[in-house]
């Protein structure tokens, strides 16, 4: 059984008026959503404080101008919030945000975390010359009839987590009709009760049905399967490899995007990653030509090996890249691979700890022995 | 002025790489930086070599621009001189970048010999990406047109694409398909052809024509092209309007020649404030864009570099979500570089204006500033 606050208004005017209520009501400061910024109707993140503001939000567009793990890392690195915000995430994002607090990179104090069952999101280069406003009609029918929309990022067509773990307010949008006259407002936490108390709608007690969940579910793992049977992950060895990361430009947008990457100053921007001219000399005796800048493969390889068991697959690494490698599928790939084999869903439960800090005598024996 | 008319047989990319075969194999150079195509076909990376059949791949003028030269350059020598000679061939907005860099202490030029070749510009990169074959053909075209719809928009205003401070140019203008120019630019690229039994007894007057007329034409273009962007982003309302698609990635820094910072100052804690900094700066306005800061990443990178900015256009293929960057860039830096007389990487003598102080310099804007001060002080006595 859940508890839900059904508001006689569409989801749309729905999801505005919860964040207009708890501005209003002081129970918030200041809310970190969407929000349309241009004549263009681009988007992006704002820390709104005037709920007369909220006019201009569009909590629930379906891009992602960056990874709010790293908005809300950026707000929280120092200290904790000292006053109470909301902030309206998709999934992936509050995901990212419970790796980076395992990894003491934030705060979860004073944060009211509002989610949606999400549909997915454009490309960045989908929402060049206001495409994104032309495909959300075509969007939001496709949400409806719990279909995958076509053109949205591939990781988010096989993404399997489009319910929000921790989230203390999530938004019912899958199945559910946008511009409508009903808006379900599931309240998880009792957190996330005392903030809505006091908002005007209907409180109901609902049961979930999980056969409609499961069915959205398969269609979205068989996208999955689509999508990682083109790139075959699997079969990748070094000539392969050399093949799909031969053009990386070693520009390290992905790092930059990544979620997951906190590191303040990257091994590979590094001193450990300045090459001498003797070094340059010395590799050119032994093979008969070399890479400059070098090191494109490896950085690759390490940051697989470095993030892969905390990879959301939220694809803004896909979406950066200059010259469109498909990181975020190669990522999301290995991380399935490396998260099942610890059993880890990276931010499901902030209190299960990453497996690169625990150690188990007995685990991969079969690897040791 | 002299130089070597070279004959060409099959085409000139190949008689070019010939010329490179040569240099290693008479040790003129011991090793070459060069653009090589990679295995997947689909793109080129500079490739440090000593073995010559590497060559076959090579390209001294690709279609595109994936890491620009001088970056390259600087991976090779920022951490010190090369004890072997290195002939690296690049754009001439490339070597003009390489000697920027120089001046900034990030580059070393002892034993690299620098060879440049005159440039019709170069594609956007994911648009050769998309479909190589079709980048390919447009190419070919670009350079028989010496410039074209195809290339980088801040290609098709570039009034620098030929004459640069290398030591070797390779000259393609005023020279029909049957040939190209060999001209010398410094003693040291004298002393390489002449260790090649390449003699310069032609003149090279059809080259500088053909370049002057060009260059005059460009000049032409790009003033035009400068004034209808200027009014495109002039003002604060129109130039936050330019950036509202940013989202921070910081692409452009990066890939730019010129942003050697191992921290930038826009990464690093001078920009990580306290939560309720960030709230209260929100609340003066009733909201904060976040992350905050866009405008002040660009305008202080900006204020940084661009008097070193060479145009290249690195920076807008690197946008993930297409700004124009580049054309907003050299639109400041000819404005910034004007002020100084100054263009970077003409040459290698003329110290860096950030780095020169002279007394009598800008009075016209010091003055005012004096007059107000001066009154005010005596004011208030």
């Amino acid at each position: 059984m859940a508890k839900v606050l059904e508001l006689g208004k569409s989801i749309d005017e729905g999801v505005r008026a919860l964040l207009r209520f708890l501005l209003e009501s002081g129970k918030i400061k200041g809310v970190l959503t969407l929000t349309k910024i241009s004549r263009d109707d681009d988007v992006a993140y704002s820390l709104i404080t005037n709920s007369e503001l909220v006019e201009d939000t569009v909590p629930l567009y379906p891009l992602m101008p960056s990874n709010t793990a790293k908005l809300l890392t950026r707000l929280t690195l120092l200290e904790p919030m000292t006053e109470p915000i909301a902030a309206v995430v998709k999934p992936c994002e509050l995901r990212g945000f419970i790796e980076l607090i395992k990894l003491n990179q934030g705060s979860l104090e004073n944060i009211l975390f509002i989610s949606s069952t999400c549909g997915g999101v454009y490309s960045l280069k989908t929402a060049e010359k206001g495409n994104v406003g032309e495909k959300l009609p075509q969007y939001w029918e496709s949400i409806k009839k719990m279909e995958v929309p076509p053109d949205v990022r591939p990781t988010c067509k096989g993404c399997k987590y489009f319910l929000p773990y921790s989230a203390d307010i999530t938004v019912d949008l899958i199945g559910k009709e946008y511009n409508g006259k009903k808006c379900e407002i599931l309240i998880n936490t009792q957190k996330g009760e005392e903030f809505i108390s006091g908002m005007e709608g209907e409180l109901k007690e609902v049961e979930i049905p999980t056969e409609y969940i499961d069915s959205y579910r398969n269609k979205r793992l068989a996208e999955r399967e689509k999508i990682f049977n083109e790139i075959r992950v699997e079969k990748f060895g070094l000539e392969e490899l050399i093949n799909i990361f031969g053009k990386c430009i070693g520009c390290h947008g992905c790092r930059t995007v990544c979620p997951i990457c906190y590191c303040k100053l990257c091994y590979f921007d590094s001193r450990e990653s300045d090459y001498k001219p003797i070094n340059f000399e010395t590799e050119l005796e032994r093979k008969d030509g070399m890479r400059i800048p070098p090191d494109t493969i490896l950085y690759q390889i390490v940051r697989l090996t470095h993030i892969s068991t905390s990879c959301v697959g939220c694809g803004m690494c896909s979406d950066i890249c200059p010259v469109d490698i498909p990181l975020s599928i190669i990522f999301s790939m290995m991380g399935e691979s490396v998260q099942g084999m610890f059993e880890y869903v990276p931010g499901k439960n902030v209190e299960e700890k990453m497996p690169l800090i625990t150690f188990k005598t007995e685990e991969f024996v079969e690897l040791e022995l | 002025m002299k130089g070597a008319k070279i004959l060409v047989d099959n085409n000139r990319e190949e008689v070019i790489l010939e010329f490179l075969k040569k240099g290693l194999d008479r040790t003129c150079f011991d090793a070459i930086l060069i653009p090589l195509k990679v295995p997947s076909e689909d793109s080129f990376a500079y490739v440090l070599l000593k073995n010559p059949s590497l060559l076959d791949r090579a390209s001294a003028l690709p279609p595109v621009m994936p890491v620009q030269g001088a970056k390259a350059l600087y991976s090779l020598t920022k951490q010190g001189k090369f004890k072997q000679k290195v002939a690296i061939v690049m754009r001439p907005c490339e070597i003009r970048a390489g000697i920027e860099l120089y001046k900034l202490k990030q580059t070393e030029l002892e034993n690299i010999f620098l060879i440049s070749i005159d440039c019709p510009g170069v594609l956007p990169l994911s648009d050769y990406i998309k479909d190589p074959e079709k980048g390919t053909d447009a190419f070919k075209e670009t350079v028989v047109q010496w410039g074209s719809e195809f290339t980088r928009p801040v290609c098709k205003i570039c009034t620098r694409f030929s004459m640069v401070a290398s030591d070797l140019h390779i000259g393609l203008l005023g020279a029909e398909d049957r040939n190209i120019f060999l001209i010398p630019r410094s003693e040291k690229g004298e002393n390489l052809l002449e260790s090649l039994d390449i003699s310069l007894e032609n003149d090279m007057e059809s080259w500088v024509t053909k370049v002057k007329e060009l260059q005059e034409e460009r000049k032409k273009k790009r003033e035009q092209e400068h004034k209808g962007l200027k009014s495109k982003i002039e003002g604060p309302d129109k130039f936050l309007e330019t950036f509202s698609k940013c989202i921070n990635c910081h692409n452009c820094m990066r890939v730019c020649p010129i942003c050697y910072c191992r921290e930038c100052y826009f990464d690093s804690d001078a920009m990580k404030l306290y939560p309720e900094n960030y709230l209260m700066r929100a609340k003066n306005k009733g909201g904060l864009r976040f992350p905050p800061d866009t405008l002040l990443f660009h305008l202080g990178r900006m204020s940084h570099m661009v008097f070193s900015c060479v145009s290249c256009g690195t920076c807008e293929d690197a946008c993930p979500v297409s700004i124009p960057i580049a054309q907003v860039f050299a639109l400041v830096a000819d404005n910034a570089q004007e002020l100084f007389h100054y263009v970077p990487g003409e040459n290698i003598e003329e110290p860096h204006p950030l780095a020169t102080y002279k007394e009598e310099e800008f009075r016209d804007i010091e003055m005012p500033y004096v007059e107000t001060y001066t009154k005010k002080e005596m004011k208030d006595g």
